[in-house]
């Protein structure tokens, strides 16, 4: 077997154009996969980081109160409990933020948009100005009571430009209907899809449009040291807050029909009946667990290009081989006359296929970590419409090693199916045939 | 009995709807050390015999013994196996794998099969054989580096690697010019009578036909001739001979 890889392995240079051509299919093939499959794999990792930054956390707590009527009130009076549960639980908290927020709607000159407006303590939460830059106006101007500031989508919507004063209508924690008035402080540059849910104000002012006493507020969020930390680090500090206070049952993506591991939070939180004060923890990762089914769409996808470029590769794979074996119809005949069985020459040409595969799939590979590297390094900006799924303003990429490796598997099982049948038809010549058609 | 036999061996080839008979029952008897020419026009049967005596193809009808043995009912893996254990074979497009170089080529046939040969007796028997031939020089070149006297003596080589009881050479000069067609014969008959390997060549070239010891001569699939060069050969093979259709028997 190892004299048949031999010659396999050097039959390859025997015809070099082909050979390079065919190898160059392979390798084009593999980058492009390679390439989705690296984007899908930085994908999840980086909404998520952004995603943490915008809404100030990896871990969440939020509180709900039952009125002596029934009614729940989303409100965090007092927070000691949970801090000391977070600080027993050693999870690796870099800071911790507190929040509070309503959906309103927002009116000016006439033209209306409902929106999301999030109350940051924004001398707390230095690294929102971090992430957030503003196309229009000051961070120093945040320090206005009413400030706030909107995406550049929203503005454009309302037509608003820094400095106009904006009516907002909401309803308080406790269900009454509210007005409130902000100062349009600053523009920030549009984050696509997700501009809607950058619009931000002081918390001492989101607390006071929501009836909320100072100090009190709505989410705690935790910010860790990394997102890998998230799920041990909430799994210990939930094990913790429930000897302490009560707490919602933590979701799972099935119960209810829910879609999401936190839609099953909030819809098990209807269900049940309880008394007083609860609390409940997510995650961001439960809070973005459709990007999971985009990661799985974006995979999908590569496997589909990856399917479609390879048929089309693999007819001309077969092609090539099915043309080899005529030109070496005398090195099979005299090959099996010296004593090579039938399955020696089928596993000569798969052997062939398979190094041309392995080679091409490996270029492949190495082509598109280049790329990936030669990518990353353009700097897009904060700015970028798609910032969120960037890291720090660069597009980046994670392969999976064991995705790469299937993806050699594939590539060298479908090789194997191209050129079955001409090695399998290369193995069934007798070779006194085989000999004949060669003179 | 012979090393080789053959039993009123038909051979017929369709061809198209036609069916074409190359081989009209031919039987005879080739001794072990023989150095034996087949010999006769194109079209009188002599590659189809030489290819059925190397199990390369099978009879339509009779048998071939190769050292008393009928080989017409062993499956393809077992025919490769004895073809790689007891024969050797010369081309006459000599057929070397032109993607291993001279030692590599002698040595391709000792890596197949079951049977596997110390490194050092290898290399030593494989350098024999190679300054034997006169290729010493060569043996790291490819073959489209040599000439084509150059090629068939590393066919040679290569079909005595096995240390095979019979050679089988179909056609062994006739890509080459007559000089170097002389030598390679030489060579042959020097091996032959070194090694006492049975060497079976066929040729259409009659200055080449007297230099063997036993000489068959074929027309139209059938034997016309098959004698020693000192004696009539049905005598050693009576069984064989017997049946011919040989006319000169």
């Amino acid at each position: 077997m190892k004299t048949l890889a031999n010659i396999a392995l050097r039959n390859l240079s025997r015809q070099k154009r082909r050979s390079i051509l065919l190898g160059s299919a392979i390798a084009f093939g593999v980058m492009i996969v390679t390439l989705i499959n690296g984007f899908a794999g930085a994908f999840s990792e980086n909404v998520s980081e952004n995603f943490s930054n915008l809404m100030a956390g990896h871990i969440f707590l939020s509180g709900s109160e039952k009125e002596a009527g029934g009614k729940e009130l989303s409100v965090i009076r007092d927070d000691s409990a949970l801090t000391a549960a977070v600080k027993a639980s050693g999870a690796p908290v870099k800071y911790i933020t507190r929040r509070s927020a309503f959906t309103g709607t927002l009116i000016f000159e006439g033209k209306k948009i409902r929106t999301n407006v999030d109350g940051a303590d924004l001398e707390q939460e230095t690294f929102l100005r971090e992430r957030l830059l503003l196309k229009k106006g000051s961070w120093d101007a945040m320090t206005e009571a009413g400030a706030l500031i909107l995406s550049e989508k929203i503005a454009a919507k309302l037509n608003v430009e820094v400095g106009d004063r904006i009516l907002v209508q909401m309803q308080t924690v406790t269900g009454q209907n509210n007005v409130g008035e902000f100062t349009l402080a600053g523009i920030s540059y549009d984050a696509g899809i997700f501009g809607q849910m950058m619009s931000y104000a002081n918390l001492a002012y989101v607390n006071e449009l929501l009836g909320l006493k100072p100090g009190e507020y709505q989410t705690m969020g935790l910010m860790l040291d990394g997102l890998k930390h998230t799920e041990k680090s909430a799994s210990d500090i939930y094990a913790g807050l429930s000897e302490s206070v009560q707490l919602f049952t933590r979701g799972e993506k099935d119960e209810n029909g829910a879609q999401t591991p936190f839609q099953a939070l909030l819809k098990q939180q209807k269900k049940e009946s309880w008394e007083g004060v609860r609390y409940r923890l997510f995650t961001i990762n439960e809070v973005l667990s459709q990007v999971q089914q985009i990661v799985a769409a974006l995979d999908t996808t590569a496997a589909v290009i990856l399917v479609v470029l390879f048929v089309i590769i693999m007819v001309g794979i077969t092609n090539t081989f099915r043309m080899v074996m005529f030109e070496r119809i005398g090195e099979i005949g005299t090959m099996r006359a010296l004593g090579v069985q039938r399955g020696g020459v089928r596993s000569m040409f798969l052997l062939e296929a398979v190094f041309l595969a392995l080679g091409g799939a490996v270029v492949g590979i190495l082509l598109a970590l280049v790329a990936m590297s030669i990518i990353s390094l353009i700097n897009f900006g904060m700015n970028s419409p798609a910032f969120i799924l960037m890291k720090n303003g660069h597009l980046s990429f994670y392969l999976p090693p064991l995705k790469a490796i299937g993806n050699i598997l594939v590539i060298a099982a479908l090789t194997l199916v191209a050129v079955a049948s001409p090695a399998g038809k290369a193995a069934k010549l007798t070779p006194a045939e085989a000999l004949r058609t060669s003179k | 009995m012979g090393i080789v036999e053959l039993q009123n061996v038909r051979k017929v080839y369709p061809l198209g709807k036609l069916q074409v008979e190359a081989v009209k029952g031919v039987s005879f008897c080739i001794e072990k050390g023989d150095f034996i020419s087949i010999a006769g026009p194109s079209g009188s049967g002599k590659t189809t015999i030489l290819n059925m005596i190397g199990l390369v193809d099978q009879p339509t009808s009779g048998e071939v013994l190769l050292d008393g043995k009928p080989t017409s009912s062993l499956k393809d893996a077992e025919l490769t196996r004895l073809r790689h254990e007891t024969l050797g074979f010369i081309f006459q497009s000599f057929n070397l794998i032109p993607v291993l170089n001279v030692w590599e080529n002698i040595e391709f046939p000792l890596l197949l099969g079951k049977t596997r040969v110390g490194k050092d007796e290898k290399k030593e028997w494989i350098d024999h054989l190679i300054e034997e031939v006169g290729l010493s020089d060569w043996r790291k070149h490819k073959p489209n580096e040599l000439s084509g006297g150059q090629r068939q003596r590393v066919a040679i080589a290569r079909a005595l690697v096995t240390r095979p009881q019979i050679v089988l050479a179909d056609e062994p000069t006739a890509n080459l010019d007559s000089a170097t067609g002389e030598q390679i014969l030489e060579l042959m008959k020097k091996i032959n009578r070194e090694l006492e390997t049975t060497f079976i060549f066929s040729t259409h070239d009659a200055r080449i036909v007297d230099t063997a010891d036993h000489i068959i001569r074929l027309r139209d699939g059938l034997v016309t001739e098959n004698r020693r060069r000192d004696e009539d050969a049905t005598a050693a093979c009576a069984s064989a001979d017997a049946s011919s259709g040989a006319a000169g028997a």
